[in-house]
């Protein structure tokens, strides 16, 4: 398999006229520098990322700290010393205004897996990952889409996901296998998983919302993909996530796909009320976050994520 | 409204249900229904092929009336049953049914 870096360097032509503030995430999950390891690791943990820029005061960008330099940390006793003790001091930015193409080679020549992007008083605005820049080349090739409410409303909100310390989570699984040949069976699936959230007291609202979004993906499955397919849905307290996957036909392409009122269903299932186009669009409605990762052939895999919302308990 | 009031509406219930009726929704594109239809609703359309309970019993919707004299599959009968969501049958169209249920205060 080629490695990122080789895929990186193939497609980079693509972006020509992409610059860095048009993919970074902003706002930035950051550390003070005066913290400790250990909150830095709490935060790393309960976001789900793998590295931290240090800011000052200020808010300015003082060096950047990973999970390797944690790893270190703990394996030296030194969680409670501060982040600064640890964190690389000379750290390699980029600027919003940057190319894509520049970003590319900095990815290259320096190895690291993120760099944080300064402004001119260096204070941290953003942060490019090569999972970013992943994600932008594959949109940009209409292969995946990504939707991602959070990032306007979520992050950077204090409350965002913040995990008691010392609890530990159970993830709990849902599995169900989609039965192509049969279309009466189409939604049995979600109705599944709607009774499986019930009993553990999901709210009804929010339930909702997940079957709705699950029925979609699974209907499409039957009626599109002419393969078997799978639905996965793990839960946490506050958090579902749904994976439904055929081995199929595949989208061509995705952008067009979510289009509403785009279909290609064959003429028999429009007959029983399906083909309005409206599927993906709904899906997208429901989740919080979805990514379609589809191309001719290769079958289709979304992947959808449900925080409960406040006025869902 | 009580769903056995859609009888007194000249509506011909197929089998019965659960629940109460606050909403009205006309459609028969299952992804519109899907995306727009409010819990506790009852349903106008002349789909009657058992993914319609499927629809229902995600989105909340109580009733389903078929219109145009159209007959429910028997497996669509035996789902609804099971998912205790209410049928209906008449030989109105769905414009014709929606007036009678719209005069009754359903939105
Ligand atoms: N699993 C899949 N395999 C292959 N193609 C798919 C798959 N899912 C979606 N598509 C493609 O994306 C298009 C849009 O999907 P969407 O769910 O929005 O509409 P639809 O399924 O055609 O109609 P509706 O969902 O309103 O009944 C489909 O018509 C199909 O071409
Ligand atoms: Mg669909």
């Amino acid at each position: 398999m080629e490695s990122v870096d080789d895929l990186i360097r193939k497609i980079q032509p693509y972006f020509s006229e992409l610059s860095v503030g048009d993919l970074m995430s902003s706002p930035v999950v950051t550390v003070r520098e005066d913290q400790r390891i250990n909150e830095a690791k709490e935060l790393l943990r309960t976001r789900r990322i793998s590295g931290l820029p240090v800011i000052d005061d200020g808010g300015r960008l003082k060096g950047i700290i990973s999970i390797e330099d944690i790893i270190h940390a703990l394996e030296n006793n030194m969680l409670n010393s501060n982040v600064s003790e640890i964190m690389t001091k000379n750290v390699v930015c980029l600027t919003k205004d940057e190319k894509i193409m520049d970003a590319f080679k900095k990815f290259e020549m320096y190895g690291y897996g993120r760099f944080p992007v300064v402004d001119e008083n260096k204070n941290v605005i953003g942060i490019v990952t090569k999972y970013d820049l992943m994600i932008a080349l594959l949109a940009k090739l209409s292969v995946l889409y990504v939707h991602d409410a959070r990032r306007e409303q979520f992050v950077g909100v204090e409350i965002y996901r913040s995990i008691p310390k010392n609890v530990k989570i159970v993830r709990e699984e849902f599995e169900f296998q989609i039965d192509y040949k049969d279309i009466s069976m189409a939604g049995t699936g979600a109705s599944e998983l709607k009774k499986f959230l019930i009993s553990k007291n999901f709210p009804p609202k929010f339930v909702k919302r997940v079957a709705i979004a699950t029925y979609e993906a699974e209907t499409n499955v039957v009626i599109h993909s002419n393969s078997t397919g799978r639905i996965k849905a793990y839960i946490e307290p506050e958090f579902v996530e749904v994976r439904v996957n055929d081995n199929g036909k595949g989208i061509e392409n995705i952008d067009l796909a979510m289009k509403e009122g785009f279909s290609t269903a064959p003429d028999y299932v429009r007959e029983y009320g399906f083909g309005a186009g409206m599927g993906l669009a709904n899906m997208k409605r429901c989740a919080d976050r979805m990514v379609i990762l589809s191309s001719k052939g290769n079958g289709v895999f979304v992947e959808m994520h449900f925080w409960r919302h406040e006025d869902e308990n | 409204m009580k769903i056995e009031e859609l009888k007194d509406l000249g509506f011909e219930m197929v089998s019965d249900g659960d629940g109460e009726i606050d909403h009205g929704y006309a459609c028969d594109l299952l992804s519109e229904v899907m995306g727009k239809a409010k819990p506790d609703t009852v349903w106008l359309t002349v789909q009657s092929h058992i993914n319609i309970i499927a629809v229902a019993a995600i989105t909340g919707i109580r009733a389903i009336i078929l219109c145009n004299d159209h007959k429910f599959d028997e497996e669509t009968i035996q789902r609804a049953k099971k998912e205790k969501i209410a049928l209906f049958k008449t030989a109105l169209n769905t414009f014709e049914a929606c007036g009678k249920i719209y005069q009754k205060g359903i939105r």
